[in-house]
């Protein structure tokens, strides 16, 4: 994606975000549609009710891929289970109950519970982009392999023959009534009334769940993954879960569709069913919610016209207009017209963020606050060794940090500082040795598990949420630790108090200057409460007064925990005026405060690259 | 081992060695494409379909064979070219995008094709001809199509390791910014690339069409297939396709002859799930030589 | 809602496109008709499209049914399943259409039927299937397993051998019909050495070749369907197995194979059906000269499948007249009599209990000039099943569909 559709998504999606409008229009069309139902002939209400149908499923999808980052290529997939598992159980319950809602509600359990064990085969395997796009495809197409090989009064379920490719006949529509009596089944009317609500219930429920914490996580999954994990997140987790979700609607779907054409076969799962859900939610907006049902009544809409007079010139028409969508509209149609209405209508024109806590309240400095509940904790690396194919970049390192004050690795290019740095976080496992953590090894854990130990971790590019608020930024950090949303909120108010960047809180954290982006991320790792505190280069590329705030944010933070920073600039060095730990070639090769090392001849020449005998 | 079972293990191994050659020959065009741009083309399949019809015009309008299957390669190669320099250097970088588009212009080109040559189905004769393995009969083709296959994957190794623009391709690939640096003119890497997938799928269409029926509609049966082939093989353009060609096709095969194509479909779609969990970044994916 | 409006302007335009049909001194008949016209059916689809307008122009060209035109509405249904459940509902609801005629594949079929029986709205599916339908509102005029199979089994253990080896399609069409082989193999006195299911994607054939040659049997029936599967004619031919078996099909020419595949592949193909571009009547000369008048002189060949759209409107539009009225009951009362129809394959009846039709079946033998050559032929062959197990005059309220070895 290029830098500006990146940054024009972003503001698009934050302008959505916050417009109440989309409230206002969900529930506004849902009650004229509802009101309208009985005076609209029956062909329309049964065609609107398969759009609303159709425009749950592409909501899942918009849900798992747009708000997930999971590109599932096999929503088919749920939404068919969903729909033989309505089949299956109104087959057989009906009769008992005397309607058919509680198989809806079997289907959508079995959608969801399907989706959950394809999800946990998938996130815990650490199988990710096009891979998961893949093996859901692939799922998809096992059932439609099997479920076409199901013919024969061998396959049934019960009272349900699964009927091969030719499909289940005789599936029930949703109906109501009396156990023991004829089931009543919703008039056409009604039922376009019955779907259209369900589609708003779940998309404000959808909506709901994105707005709150598990949203603002998800989202920061979808920005950046690796800061996510390093904040403390599972997302693997959280994968797992908006995976599930999607499927119960996907299947909630399916139920519906089955019911509604009274009959569900195996083409569900094929390719071109995967393919046109991936093509409704791509013209309606990716992230867009309202776009996922707008996509389907256009692309359906368009297709059931065609298919009344389009002749020949059918598929070239829709073709051509999947790819004018590509071309004009990347971003889809809702976040298209949204930035046109934008233009024309002033109130629909972003406005700041509003920021949820309160500008006078006395605000106490972040680290007296966590001061008081900080862990102790000694880091320290023990004979230490770590070979690249046979080279060694770092050899036989012990070295233990005080549990309070900043302490400098320093060294030339090549030293293995960097290497060092990776064996303390725990993105390299030590050839041999140990790290230890306030006494106990943690050598063999992941990174997001020693920071939930108390380490805090910044890597050298800025690793923030470019697409969120600054704001957003840090409370997504501060419910890392906290998990609770109030708190957490007042927490990332002190941090960002802290950092001096108040002014900025509404602001996308990609329109922050680059200074401001580091300060942010080291922002972020105090959130999580750390005891030590890793920093790899904090000041590169920073302007010298960049680095001279960094170098007072970091001492403050000196005085209540412990601070690593592996660092290249002296003029950095110099200001936190610090104990300064020398690499060279793999090795420690010297400790002290900066003046003592300024008087041995020896670090000069390594750094100058003058060769002596003392050195050889 | 009496000689019926080594006849009978020998035209199991030659029929093995098919379902492979033509699992490598539908997705090589594809590999390439995805590796090297990362676009996922799912007009593939017509692309395929194109070659197809393109040798059944050349054959009927009495060219050599082989003449007409090499005619069909460049045609499609030089489609290619139009089509990237059109519709596909505005998606770059956007996978998912790419994805709609292409479905979108299959679409236009399996109907195109309808237009002018109508919907039903078309063919090519089998060059005919089979060698005897004892018992057993292999048709003569079915050899060729092992041999072109390699050939393929020869010429994509060539084409790759020997040719400037072919190193300019990888380094494009492997260092996008260094290359701009030294000089490589991305478009024009970009658009040499897609070409040449493109003619490799034309190649594909070319080599199927006398052993299948042609029709609009034929390169459906193929996309999936290919697709996941590529997928499983992992950024290895060459070691990943054959690798997975190999896996795949092998045990479709197998499993097939030893019960039904249904289990064999499902045996090949299984394993690529499962094997993509083992290796979450495909079979090539933690091999060195890039590939 | 704008929508709406905007559904209510298109339904205008797409109006305007009837007023090419002459106007008629009284209303139109308003008929429907889904087929997959594009995708990947259309194979099937376009044929069977042409058949329909054809049979309608010559309706309307003899005057009509009770003296008023035919206004056909046709849905393109896409290859999209899903279109049919729409344009099924749109037809019946909307059009308000006396008769919807079409579904190709059963899965589209399975798809009208319960939208047919809701709406009660006739319905005729026209294409050759596996048999069993038992339905009040349906008719099926195309040839069942139990009018194919049996007499192209009996054919081949006189002709060929009593070794047969079954390869069907992997869908419900080849189950049944596989089924079918198996029981009037064993009624004939021969065996059914081995039987493969072939998924509808598969287009290689390799293993398949080499179980062949494996099992040697004298006979391969072959219960294969559509485009990929023309592959295993070729790899058949390319192997050289011809010399040393026969194929037997009730499938092969349905997409036209025999003009795809080259005359020495498909040698010696027997293939049955109730009609054959080659069937020698007066009827069937001059259906081939309009139709090649309408179509042009260049058609490749005129399928089964269009011949059974084309019984399939003659025969509704001569029960109408019969019965005076358009009503489906009386229609369906005249139909279930007996009615019968001299069509290019000969008379085609109604059977009234099972809503299926008595039909001629032809052999055809591939000849050398991508077509085949009649080599015998069985005069009102009874769809046997279906009359054993469904009398929809006696039980009205039947929809379903019978299969074999089933409770059901």
């Amino acid at each position: 994606m290029t830098r500006e559709s990146e940054s024009a998504e972003t503001a698009v999606q934050r302008a959505g975000g916050r417009l109440s409008g989309e409230l206002v229009w969900t529930v506004g069309l849902t009650v004229t549609v509802v009101a309208a139902a009985g005076f609209i002939p029956e062909f329309r209400a049964l065609q609107f009710t398969s759009w609303a149908i159709y425009g749950l499923l592409a909501l899942s999808l918009a849900l798992v891929w747009g708000h997930g980052g999971i590109f599932s290529f096999g929503q088919g997939a749920f939404f068919g289970i969903g729909g033989y598992a309505y089949g299956i159980s109104a087959i057989n319950l009906s009769g008992m109950t005397g309607e058919t809602f509680s198989a809806v509600i079997v289907a959508v359990i079995i959608a969801m519970l399907a989706a959950a064990v394809l999800g946990y085969f998938m996130f815990y395997g650490k199988v990710g982009d096009v891979y998961v796009g893949i093996i859901t495809l692939a799922t998809s197409l096992v059932l439609f392999t099997f479920m076409s090989s199901t013919a024969g009064h061998k396959y049934r379920v019960g009272e349900a023959l699964l009927g091969g490719y030719n499909g289940m006949a005789g599936v029930p529509p949703l109906s109501y009534g009396i156990p023991g009596t004829e089931l009543t089944a919703l008039s056409p009317g009604q039922l376009l009334a019955f779907t259209v609500i369900l589609a708003c219930i779940v998309t404000l429920a959808v909506r709901a769940l994105l707005r709150g914490p598990f949203g603002r996580v998800l989202a920061g999954v979808r920005e950046n993954e690796l800061r996510t994990q390093l904040l403390g997140y599972d997302i693997r987790l959280r994968k797992l879960i908006v995976f599930a979700i999607g499927g119960a609607i996907a299947g909630l779907a399916g139920a519906q569709h089955a019911a509604w054409a009274l009959f569900i076969n195996p083409i569900v799962f094929g390719l071109q069913q995967a393919a046109v859900v991936v093509i409704w939610v791509l013209v309606g907006g990716r992230k867009s919610l309202p776009g996922a049902f707008l996509g389907v009544v256009l692309v359906e809409g368009l297709a059931s016209f065609l298919g009344a007079g389009g002749g020949s010139a059918t598929p070239i028409i829709l073709g051509a207009v999947l790819i004018a969508v590509v071309i004009l509209l990347p971003q889809g149609l809702v976040p298209a017209l949204h930035a046109v209405a934008q233009r024309w209508i002033p109130w629909l024109r972003e406005r700041p963020a509003e920021i949820p806590f309160d500008e006078s309240a006395n605000i106490p400095d972040v680290l007296t606050e966590t001061g008081g509940r900080r862990r102790t904790g000694v880091l320290e690396g023990v004979d230490l060794y770590k070979s690249f194919g046979g080279v060694m970049a770092v050899e036989n390192v012990t070295l233990a940090f005080r549990d309070t004050g900043v302490h400098c690795l320093i060294g030339p290019n090549g030293a293995g500082k960097s290497t060092f740095f990776n064996l303390l976080v725990g993105r390299y496992r030590p050839t041999s040795g140990k790290v230890l953590f306030g006494g106990a090894p943690i050598t063999g854990l992941e990174p997001h598990e020693r920071v939930r130990r108390g380490l805090g971790i910044k890597l050298q590019v800025a690793s923030i949420f470019p697409g969120l608020t600054t704001f957003e930024n840090l409370w997504l950090a501060a419910y890392a630790r906290l998990r609770v949303t109030a708190a957490a909120t007042e927490r990332a108010a002190q941090i960002l108090d802290w950092l001096e960047l108040r002014a900025r809180a509404g602001d996308a954290a990609s329109t922050l200057s680059h200074g401001q982006k580091q300060w942010l991320e080291i922002g972020m790792v105090l959130g999580g409460e750390p005891t030590v505190m890793l920093l790899d280069e904090p000041t590169a590329g920073m302007t010298r007064e960049e680095t001279a705030r960094t170098a007072a944010l970091i001492t403050k933070l000196g005085k209540s925990i412990s601070v690593v920073a592996v660092e290249h600039d002296m003029e950095f060095v110099r200001q936190v005026d610090v104990p300064v730990t020398v690499f060279h070639q793999g090795s420690v090769f010297a400790r002290g405060s900066l003046e003592e090392l300024r008087r041995d001849e020896r670090i000069l020449d390594i750094y100058l690259g003058r060769h002596r005998k003392a050195i050889a | 081992m009496s000689a019926d079972q080594l006849n009978w293990l020998l035209n199991l191994f030659l029929s093995m060695q098919l379902s492979i050659a033509v699992l490598v020959i539908v997705s090589i065009g594809l590999a390439v494409v995805f590796g090297m741009m990362g676009i996922i083309n799912l007009a593939h399949g017509e692309f395929l379909m194109l070659g197809a019809y393109t040798t059944l015009v050349g054959v009927r309008a009495g060219l050599y064979l082989w003449l007409a299957m090499l005619l069909a390669a460049a045609t499609v190669g030089v489609f290619g070219l139009i089509v990237e320099r059109l519709l596909i250097r505005h998606l770059y970088g956007r996978l998912a995008d790419s994805m709609l588009a292409t479905w979108g212009l299959s679409l236009i080109m399996a109907q195109g094709m309808v237009l002018i040559f109508g919907p039903s189905t078309q063919g090519i004769a089998t060059p005919t001809g089979n060698i005897q393995i004892g018992n057993y009969s292999v048709a003569y083709y079915s050899l060729v199509l092992v041999g072109t296959a390699v050939a393929l994957l020869a010429i994509v190794f060539w084409v790759f390791t020997r040719t400037r623009y072919g190193v300019m391709a990888r380094a494009a690939t492997q260092v996008p910014e260094m290359a701009a640096a030294v000089g490589i003119n991305p478009d024009l890497v970009n658009a040499g690339t897609f070409a040449f997938g493109s003619a490799l799928a034309g190649a594909a269409g070319a080599l199927l069409a006398p052993l299948v029926g042609v029709m609009p509609t034929m390169g459906q049966a193929y996309i999936a297939r290919a697709f996941m082939t590529v997928i499983v093989g992992g950024p290895g353009v060459l070691s990943g396709t054959a690798a997975a060609s190999v896996l795949l096709g092998g045990v479709e095969n197998i499993v097939s002859y030893l019960s039904t194509p249904f289990f064999g479909q499902g045996a090949l779609l299984v394993l690529a799930i499962v094997l993509l969990r083992v290796l979450p970044t495909g079979l090539s994916g933690r091999w060195q030589r890039q590939l | 809602m704008r929508v709406n409006r905007a559904i209510g302007a298109l339904g205008g335009l797409a109006l305007s496109f009837s007023i090419i049909f002459p106007a008629a001194p009284a209303e139109p008949i308003i008929v429907g008709s889904v087929l997959d016209e594009t995708g990947g059916l259309n194979i099937y689809g376009k044929a069977m499209a042409d058949a329909t307008n054809l049979a309608i122009k010559q309706i309307n060209g003899q005057g009509g049914v009770l003296g008023r035109q035919l206004k056909l509405i046709s849905y393109d249904a896409q290859s999209d399943n899903a279109k049919y459940t729409l344009y099924a509902n749109q037809l019946a609801l909307q059009d308000k259409a006396v008769v919807i005629m079409g579904g190709i594949t059963s899965a589209s079929r399975e798809a009208m039927r319960p939208i047919m029986d809701r709406n009660k709205t006739l319905y005729f599916y026209n294409e050759q299937y596996e048999g069993g339908v038992c339905d009040k509102t349906v008719f099926a005029t195309g040839i069942v397993p139990s009018q194919q199979v049996a007499p192209t089994v009996a054919w081949a253990i006189k002709n060929i051998g009593k070794k047969f080896y079954v390869l069907a399609a992997d869908y419900n069409y080849g189950h049944i019909s596989a089924d079918w082989v198996d029981e009037y193999v064993k009624q004939g006195g021969g065996s059914v050495i081995g039987t493969d299911f072939i998924p509808l994607d598969v287009a290689e054939f390799g293993s398949i070749i080499n179980k062949l040659q494996d099992a040697k049997p004298d006979v391969v029936f072959s219960l294969l369907v559509g485009g990929n599967h023309i592959a295993f004619y070729r790899q058949f031919a390319a192997s050289d197995l011809g010399s040393k078996m026969k194929i037997v099909t009730a499938t092969f020419g349905l997409g036209n194979e025999q003009v795809v595949v080259a005359p020495n592949e498909a040698k010696d193909i027997v293939a049955v059906y109730p009609y054959f571009q080659e069937v020698d009547n007066a009827v069937n000369r001059e259906f081939v000269s309009m139709w090649h008048k309408e179509y042009g002189n260049d058609y490749a060949y005129i399928t089964d499948s269009a011949v059974t759209v084309w019984n399939g409107w003659h025969l509704w539009a001569k029960a109408v007249q019969k019965a005076g009225s358009t009503d489906r009951d009386k229609v369906i009362k005249v139909l279930e009599s007996g009615l019968s129809f001299d069509g290019p394959s000969g008379t085609v009846t109604i059977d009234g209990p099972s809503h299926h039709v008595i039909q001629n079946t032809h052999f055809g033998r591939t000849n050398d000039k991508h077509g085949f050559t009649i080599i015998s032929s069985q005069k009102a062959v009874p769809p046997a099943y279906e009359q054993k197990v469904c009398d929809l005059i006696k039980n009205p309220n039947q929809h379903t569909q019978f299969t074999p070895g089933g409770k059901q």
